[in-house]
C-alpha cells in the first residue's frame, strides 16, 4: 500500500486518457488469459483439457486493485478486506449505491425465477432444485432465492447452499438467517469453500445437507450457480468458471451479477467514476473506518473485464449463452451474465 | 431512416438485372454470378428465387465482423441475409416450447415445459434474454421466414415469387393481398393466445423489436408480391401495409367466423381504402401542380419575371 497516495493523486485526472491506456497495457501483462487468442486456438471447447491459465497457480501474477500480486497473495488480501468489512458490509452497500443494489439483486433473482415449474399434468410438476450461491456470505441473494422459490412459486423443494471463502462473511449471513421462517432456514446450508476448487469444502455450523467435509460439491449436482458481486475478487476467474461448469447439471444455469463497464454513456460514466473513486473510499473511511478496503473495491471494479470479454470467458469455459449473453443494469454499472451448461452429446 | 439509398440502390440493381430473361436463358450466367460472390457460399436449395437463380445469397461462412458490417434492414440482393436470429441452443428450447403455446400461451410455463421436453432443466430457459417475449419473437421470425415458401406455393413455383417484368399494378396488389392473408393464416394456430402476445409486445421495452419485426414483415410481403418501386412510395407502401397488417391481426383475434372470412373481408376493405386514399392524393397533387404552373404562367403573362 506504499503506492496508494501517489495513486490517489493520479486517478481523477487520468480517468479518461492516460491511465486507461496504461491500465489496458497492464491488464495485458498481468492477466494471463486472453480470451480471443484462446478461442482461436480452441474453437470447440470440450472441457477435457483445461488450459494452463485456468489451473490455479499460487505464484502466477494477477491484480489486486491496481497492484499486481500473485494469486496466493490476492487470496490472502481479499480475505483481509472482507474480514474487515464483514460487519459493515450491508450498511456500506446501501450508502455506496444509494440502496440501488437491492433493485439489482431483486431483478437478478426475479429474472432467474428459482423454483418455477410449468403446470403440466404429470404427477409432480414441482421439480426439486439445488442452488449454489457462491461468494454469498451475507445471504442477500440466497434469502431472496428462498423467498421467490418457497413463497412466490410455492416450491418447498428448493434448497440453497451459501458458499463463501470467508468465514467472517458467512457468520454474518448465518446471523441474519435467524430471522427467516423455519422452513426456509431448514433449506439453507452454509459452506466454507474456495470457488476455484469446490472439491475441498468445510461446512459452517451443523445444518448442512448432503455434504461431508471430504467430498466437496459433487459433479453435476447443482441446478443454479449464482455469484453476485463476488467473481471479481477471485484470484483465478477461469478456474472458478470451470469449477462452476463441473458442479452444474447439464442444463444448469450459471448466473453472475457483477459491476461492469458503463462506457456506452460517457457523461454518466464520468460522474460514476468520480463518485466511485472519490466518494466511496471516503464513505468507507467515515462509516467503516477502513479506507483501503474500499479503495480496493473500486479498483477491482475498474479492473474487471468488460461485458463482452467476460461473456467470452464464460463461453470459453464451455457454457452456451442466449442472445448477446449479458444484460446491462443501470447503463452498465452492473451487468447480469448467464450461461447454460449444454446437454451431453 | 436513410432517405434515398434504398430506392436508388434498388434502381441500380434493376438496371443491372433488367435482363433477367437473358440470364435465365443463358445457363452460364448464374455460375458467373456465383463467382462474383467469391467469399460467399450460395446455398441454392433453400432460396426461393425470384430474380434469376439466387434471390438472397445465403452467407454462412463469413467471419462475424463482416456479417455485422453488411447487414441491411430491407430486402436486399446485395447484402447477405442477417445471421440466424437464434443460436442452436435457443432454437432447441424454443422449437419445443412453441408446441406448448396453444395450451400454455406465450408464457414462461411454455418455455419451462419446452425445456423439460428438450431434456433441459426448469431453470434452463432463464438464459433466454427476453423471457416469454423470446417465444413471441420466435413465432414472428419463423412465420416470416416461412412466408417465402408459402408464397411460392401460392404463385406456382419458385420463379414466380418476387419482382418480375410484366406484373401489372393490379396484379401486384392482388398478390400483396394474397401473401398478407397467408401470413395472417399462420397466426391461426396460436390465435387464442395472440391477444396476450400483443399485450406483451406492447410493453415499452418490447415495442422497438416488435415494430422492427413488423417492418421486416411488410418488406418481405411486398418483396414476395413483386413490388419493385424505387420512389418515395417504397416507404408509404411499407408503412400502410404495416398498419393494415397490424389492424387485421387485431381484428382476427376476435373473429369467430368460419375460416376467418370476416378477417379476409376486413383486410380487403383496408387495402381498397389505401388505394382510394392514394388515388385522392395523386389527384390532389396533380391539381396542385397544374394550378401552380398555371398561376406562374399567368404571372409571367403579366410581365413578372419568374
Amino acid at each position: 500500500m506504499v503506492a496508494r497516495p501517489a495513486l490517489r493523486r493520479a486517478i481523477p485526472s487520468s480517468l479518461r486518457s492516460t491511465s486507461s491506456k496504461l491500465l489496458h497495457a497492464e491488464s495485458r501483462i498481468s492477466r494471463p488469459f486472453s480470451t480471443t487468442l484462446q478461442s482461436q486456438q480452441k474453437p470447440n471447447n470440450n472441457n477435457n483439457s483445461v488450459p494452463e491459465y485456468a489451473i490455479p497457480d499460487p505464484a502466477r501474477p494477477t491484480h489486486f486493485g491496481f497492484e499486481t500480486v500473485t494469486e496466493a497473495e490476492k487470496r490472502e488480501r481479499v480475505a483481509g478486506v472482507f474480514t474487515s468489512v464483514a460487519e459493515s458490509y450491508d450498511r456500506m452497500n446501501d450508502l455506496m449505491s444509494f440502496g440501488w443494489h437491492r433493485v439489482w439483486k431483486d431483478h437478478f433473482v426475479a429474472s432467474l425465477n428459482p423454483g418455477f415449474s410449468p403446470l403440466t399434468s404429470s404427477s409432480d410438476p414441482r421439480a426439486p432444485q439445488h442452488i449454489l450461491d457462491i461468494a454469498g456470505g451475507t445471504g442477500d441473494i440466497a434469502f431472496r432465492m428462498l423467498h421467490t422459490a418457497h413463497i412466490l412459486n410455492g416450491n418447498p423443494d428448493v434448497r440453497v447452499t451459501i458458499s463463501d471463502i470467508n468465514p467472517a462473511m458467512l457468520s454474518v449471513g448465518k446471523q441474519r438467517s435467524a430471522a427467516l421462517p423455519a422452513s426456509q432456514q431448514a433449506a439453507l446450508s452454509f459452506l466454507e469453500a474456495n470457488a476455484e476448487d469446490l472439491t475441498q469444502t468445510k461446512p459452517l455450523g451443523a445444518n448442512q445437507v448432503g455434504y461431508s467435509p471430504t467430498t466437496g460439491v459433487p459433479d453435476e449436482s447443482v441446478d443454479l450457480y449464482t455469484v453476485a458481486f463476488g467473481i471479481r475478487n477471485f484470484s483465478n476467474i477461469p478456474a472458478a468458471l470451470r469449477e462452476a461448469y463441473r458442479v452444474l447439471k447439464p442444463g444448469g444455469v450459471f448466473a453472475c451479477l457483477e459491476f461492469s463497464k458503463a462506457d456506452a454513456h460517457p457523461l454518466f460514466n464520468t460522474i460514476y467514476k468520480q463518485w466511485s473513486f472519490s466518494a466511496i473510499p471516503l464513505i468507507g473511511q467515515l462509516v467503516a473506518g477502513d479506507r483501503d478496503s474500499y479503495q480496493y473495491l473500486v479498483e477491482s471494479i475498474e479492473k474487471f473485464p468488460s461485458q463482452e470479454d467476460f461473456r467470452d470467458m464464460i463461453v470459453d469455459a464451455g457454457f452456451v449463452v442466449g442472445g448477446k449473453g449479458y444484460e446491462d443494469l443501470t447503463g452498465g454499472v452492473a451487468a447480469i451474465h448467464k450461461g447454460m451448461k449444454p446437454r451431453r452429446k | 431512416m436513410r432517405p434515398s439509398p434504398i430506392p436508388l440502390r434498388r434502381a441500380a440493381r434493376q438496371i443491372l438485372s433488367s435482363s433477367s430473361t437473358i440470364r435465365a436463358a443463358a445457363p452460364a450466367l448464374p455460375t458467373a454470378r456465383r463467382s462474383l460472390n467469391t467469399s460467399t457460399s450460395t446455398t441454392g436449395s433453400d432460396c426461393t428465387c425470384g430474380n434469376g437463380s439466387s434471390r438472397r445469397p445465403q452467407i454462412q461462412q463469413l467471419p462475424k465482423q463482416q456479417q455485422h458490417q453488411q447487414r441491411s434492414s430491407y430486402h436486399s440482393y446485395d447484402h447477405p441475409s442477417s445471421p440466424a436470429a437464434f443460436t442452436p441452443v435457443e432454437e432447441s428450447i424454443l422449437s419445443v416450447a412453441y408446441q406448448h403455446v396453444p395450451s400454455h400461451g406465450f408464457t414462461s410455463s411454455a418455455l419451462a415445459a419446452g425445456a423439460r421436453d428438450a431434456g433441459y432443466l426448469d431453470i434452463s430457459p432463464t438464459i433466454l434474454p427476453e423471457g416469454a417475449f423470446t417465444l413471441i419473437r420466435y413465432h414472428l421470425v419463423k412465420q416470416r421466414e416461412g412466408l417465402a415458401a408459402r408464397a411460392s406455393d401460392l404463385f406456382g413455383g419458385e420463379g414466380h415469387v418476387g419482382a418480375r417484368p410484366g406484373l401489372s399494378e393490379r396484379e401486384i396488389k392482388a398478390r400483396v393481398e394474397a401473401v398478407t392473408w397467408e401470413r395472417l393464416l399462420a397466426n391461426a394456430q396460436v390465435i387464442g393466445r395472440w391477444q396476450e402476445a400483443l399485450a406483451i409486445m406492447a410493453q415499452p421495452s418490447y415495442v422497438p423489436p416488435s415494430l422492427k419485426e413488423l417492418a421486416l414483415l411488410s418488406d418481405e410481403i411486398l418483396f414476395l408480391a413483386g413490388d419493385s418501386s424505387v420512389d418515395p412510395s417504397w416507404y408509404t407502401k411499407r408503412a400502410s401495409l404495416s398498419t393494415i397488417y397490424a389492424a387485421a391481426e387485431l381484428f382476427m383475434t376476435n373473429d369467430h367466423s368460419p375460416e376467418f372470412m370476416d378477417t379476409r373481408a376486413f383486410l380487403n376493405r383496408r387495402l381498397r381504402e389505401v388505394n382510394e386514399v392514394g388515388g385522392v392524393f395523386r389527384n390532389l397533387r396533380e391539381w396542385v401542380g397544374f394550378t401552380a404552373t398555371a398561376g406562374v404562367n399567368v404571372l409571367r403573362s403579366k410581365g413578372v419575371r419568374i
